[in-house]
């Protein structure tokens, strides 16, 4: 296991974070979400999540948090515990070596029944699991967003949910997944992050970890964008295209999308919504580690055509350089900022550097903001000119 | 200038009320880098009918006006939008308004003097013209259209719905598109004038600075004011019932939504000792921890904990308890029966005690959660590091007195967000 420690002394709490991380699979996906919410159920030492609670809220409340996301080609189980700084407690407890203990007990020493995981935890979260994964639709907004990224990488695993299938259910029990875990944990990455002060001597028991792979991207943009209409009972509908970008320059990209739909001085706030009327939201973010950009907009429906135009001049205007020394100098001291908040920050600490790590770029956060500083207008044009469109989705009403 | 200091959590706060009335907390954060500024006043949603000061003139308003004039307050004569001007400085700057305020914000680790130039200098200048105001109509058209078909924006109104018959605290913050169609640029100087004279309004400031050189940075950028006399706000009786018992909407969401409200009958009691009372009886009987939970949990009826608060000003008091669930009738029906018939015991008081102490202590993690805190608390009119010292001194008799009185069955409701059957 990689440890970690970022000292910082701006907090009042301490933030752990235990990552396994491994290649992303349509095969293992729901296994993983599934794994995460049968953890935190029981351990051998505290069997109930009552117990765990408990445990907690006699560390002063401590926060345990758990999940699973996706992260390039890869699937990282996430599990998080914050404790309040051992400073500030009533009677000088270390809490923070309590809560890393306990982030431990809870990954790596989980309730064991006969050899197997217990039975009633596992049949209760693939229940939990199953209406997870069908609720997806009740929020409209992340939902649209996701479908337009799967119909971008159909035929990858990226395409998959982050929290699986509902038919690899019907499979899994409680001793083919305690199975799955046992192997997981020889095959998988494990980092754990720990942030705050005074954390120089926090114990940690030796655990082996292996190295996974770099799984490079695939996906090649299609001659011309896919159109996708889906259907459902709203009111609003919201418009997502989906742009294939760079591989190289992340930077100039960072730049680009920032200038396209960063902020309120981006070119999309400014045309959709400003100039049009049409939005009240419209803006675009990147996700780097599959070079693309997702524009997203909630429009009335009948006004898709004119919001895909004015969207696609945007695009073209940055193709052709029409990108003004303001809205320029805006976006770079946007992105220098938001790079200056990650010390700010416990998560956002964690985040930025075990993704670093995770894609073997390893760069310190003051050598990513000069990167950011260097981008020139040309690199962004030069960006620009390789934008493809990939797809427009649209989740729209049916007729009436 | 006042100083505050409070040697448990190892924090200064420093409150100055200037002479025109308007108060500046600072809560100075040396190591960190980030600073934060929130500007409010207290002008909400629910204030829609009031007297001019200055005219005695008794004036009704839209529904949605603090909302709109908050969208309004960008735009400057010079036609630049404030909001894009603080984010070329690199600062993350925003707006919102609430039931019972509204407030300007801005944080970020560059230019923070040029910053509070530009919302300073915002926030004092209104312009309104019947072609900005009208142009504004359809962009918070599409915001209520988005709050439409959110389940749990719906679910929380229609509770609000049981809870309060005549009350402002049920109307939707942003108004409707029927009542936006009314405001007009008198409208909205009307309110202006009003509500955003410096008497009523407070800043908080948070991050690396110094207390008197900070307030004399506020103080150059203030514009002078006539003193204005107190604002007679005008809200219906005061109820003493809830409205109903029940209301169910379908809209299409998988597992059904539940909130559960208790409305609370309005005292002037101490608020600060009430809210920790509230968690400690939510936190030991129906939190992650309680038998209540487990059980349901287990019966496969809730898939993850319940959630829990209590919202109050002057106007309004209620808890909200809200989830997810494939049967909620039957969850109303416990939690009721639980927060009436059972007590918190000893070792669930002592031990929430502790939970919720460390939790109040963390949210002086970060500048921007403090900033917010210390303002939405002096909008009620509490000093936030009152807590602090609150949790030495409550007692279980008095946590058990509050929830007789609180959690009493005619005074709860439940609203349900389901899809058609």
């Amino acid at each position: 296991m990689q440890i970690t420690k970022l000292q910082s002394n701006k907090f009042k709490t301490n933030l752990s974070a235990l990552f396994i991380t491994v290649p992303l699979s349509k095969e293992n996906c729901t296994k993983n979400a599934l794994l995460t919410s049968v953890l935190r159920r029981g351990t051998n030492n505290l069997k109930t999540q009552e117990d765990i609670a408990k445990r907690l809220e006699e560390l002063y409340g401590a926060g345990f948090n758990c999940g699973v996301d996706k992260l390039g080609n890869y699937h990282v189980l996430k599990f998080y515990l914050e404790t309040l700084e051992n400073t500030y407690t009533l009677n000088n407890e270390n809490l923070l070596q309590e809560g890393v203990n306990l982030l431990l007990d809870i990954v790596f020493n989980p309730l064991v029944e006969n050899g197997a995981f217990s039975k009633t935890y596992v049949d209760q979260e693939k229940l939990n699991l199953q209406k997870v994964i069908e609720s997806r639709k009740d929020n409209k907004a992340i939902y649209a967003r996701e479908r337009c990224l799967e119909n971008m990488f159909a035929d990858e695993s990226y395409s998959i949910y982050k929290y699986g299938r509902v038919e690899d259910l019907a499979s899994i029990n409680e001793t083919n997944l305690y199975e799955y875990y046992k192997n997981l944990l020889k095959n998988c990455k494990i980092d754990l992050y720990i942030t705050g002060n005074n954390i120089d001597n926090v114990k940690v028991p030796e655990i082996s970890s292996k190295v996974i792979p770099q799984i490079p991207n695939v996906h090649l943009a299609p001659s011309e964008p896919n159109v996708v209409n889906e259907i459902q009972d709203v009111t609003q509908g919201k418009l997502i295209i989906g742009l294939d970008v760079d591989d190289k320059n992340k930077a100039a990209v960072s730049m680009y999308n920032t200038i396209l739909g960063g902020g309120a001085n981006s070119k999309l706030f400014q045309n959709v919504r400003e100039k049009a009327s049409l939005a009240y939201s419209a803006g675009s973010s990147y996700i780097r580690r599959k070079n693309v950009i997702l524009i997203q907009t909630g429009i009335e429906i009948e006004n898709y055509n004119k919001a895909v135009k004015i969207i696609e001049e945007q695009l073209q205007d940055m193709k052709n350089g029409k990108i003004s020394d303001d809205e320029f100098n805006a976006a770079k001291q946007l992105i220098v900022s938001s790079i200056e908040l990650i010390e700010e920050s416990k998560e956002d600490m964690i985040t930025f550097y075990f993704d670093q790590n995770l894609f073997e770029e390893n760069l310190s956060v003051t050598e990513y903001k000069e990167m950011i500083k260097k981008v020139t207008k040309d690199d962004v044009i030069k960006v620009a000119q390789k934008v493809k469109e990939d797809t427009i989705y649209f989740l729209t009403k049916g007729a009436e | 200038m006042q100083k505050i200091q409070n040697d448990k959590i190892k924090e200064s706060v420093y409150i100055e009320t200037l002479d025109n009335g308007m108060k500046i907390i600072i809560i100075p954060k040396p190591n960190t880098n980030k600073k934060y500024i929130i500007w409010g006043t207290k002008f909400g949603s629910i204030d829609n009918h009031f007297i001019e000061p200055k005219t005695g003139k008794e004036i009704k308003v839209p529904d949605g006006v603090a909302h709109y004039l908050e969208h309004k307050m960008f735009e400057q004569e010079n036609g630049v939008d404030s909001l894009y001007k603080l984010m070329s400085l690199g600062l993350d700057a925003n707006a919102y308004t609430t039931n019972d305020h509204t407030a300007y914000l801005f944080g970020g680790t560059n230019n923070f003097y040029e910053g509070l130039d530009e919302l300073m200098d915002y926030v004092q200048h209104p312009y309104f013209t019947d072609q900005n105001v009208e142009k504004e109509r359809g962009i918070i058209g599409q915001e209520i259209g988005r709050y439409d078909d959110e389940p749990a924006w719906k679910l929380y109104i229609n509770l609000m719905d049981c809870l309060y018959k005549n009350n402002p605290v049920k109307l939707d913050i942003a108004g409707t598109v029927e009542s936006i169609s009314h405001i007009t640029k008198e409208v909205l100087y009307d309110c202006y004038n009003t509500f955003y004279h410096p008497s009523n309004m407070t800043m908080c400031i948070s991050g690396n600075f110094e207390p008197e050189k900070i307030v004399e940075e506020v103080k150059k950028r203030l514009l002078p004011k006539e003193k204005m006399g107190e604002i007679k706000r005008i809200y219906p009786e005061k109820e003493l019932t809830i409205n109903k018992k029940f209301k169910e909407q379908n809209m299409e969401v998988n597992i059904p939504l539940f909130m559960i409200g208790y409305r609370d009958v309005l005292d002037n009691e101490n608020n600060v000792m009430k809210q920790i009372a509230i968690e400690i009886i939510l936190n030991s009987l129906i939190g992650k921890s309680s038998k209540l939970y487990q059980n349901l949990y287990n019966e496969g009826l809730l898939m993850g904990p319940l959630d829990f608060y209590d919202e109050f000003a002057d106007e309004y008091s209620h808890v909200v308890i809200g989830g997810q669930s494939e049967n909620p009738e039957k969850i109303n029906e416990e939690i009721v029966n639980v927060l009436k018939t059972e007590k918190v015991s000893k070792e669930d008081f002592e031990r929430n005690k502790k939970a919720l102490y460390g939790e109040y202590v963390s949210e002086y993690d970060d500048v921007e959660t403090i900033g917010r805190m210390f303002l939405q608390d002096s909008m009620r009119g509490i000093n936030s590091l009152e807590f602090v010292d609150a949790f030495s001194k409550i007692t279980l008799d008095y946590v058990n007195k509050i929830q007789k009185e609180l959690f009493k069955e005619e005074m709860s409701a439940l609203s349900i967000i389901r899809k058609e059957k």
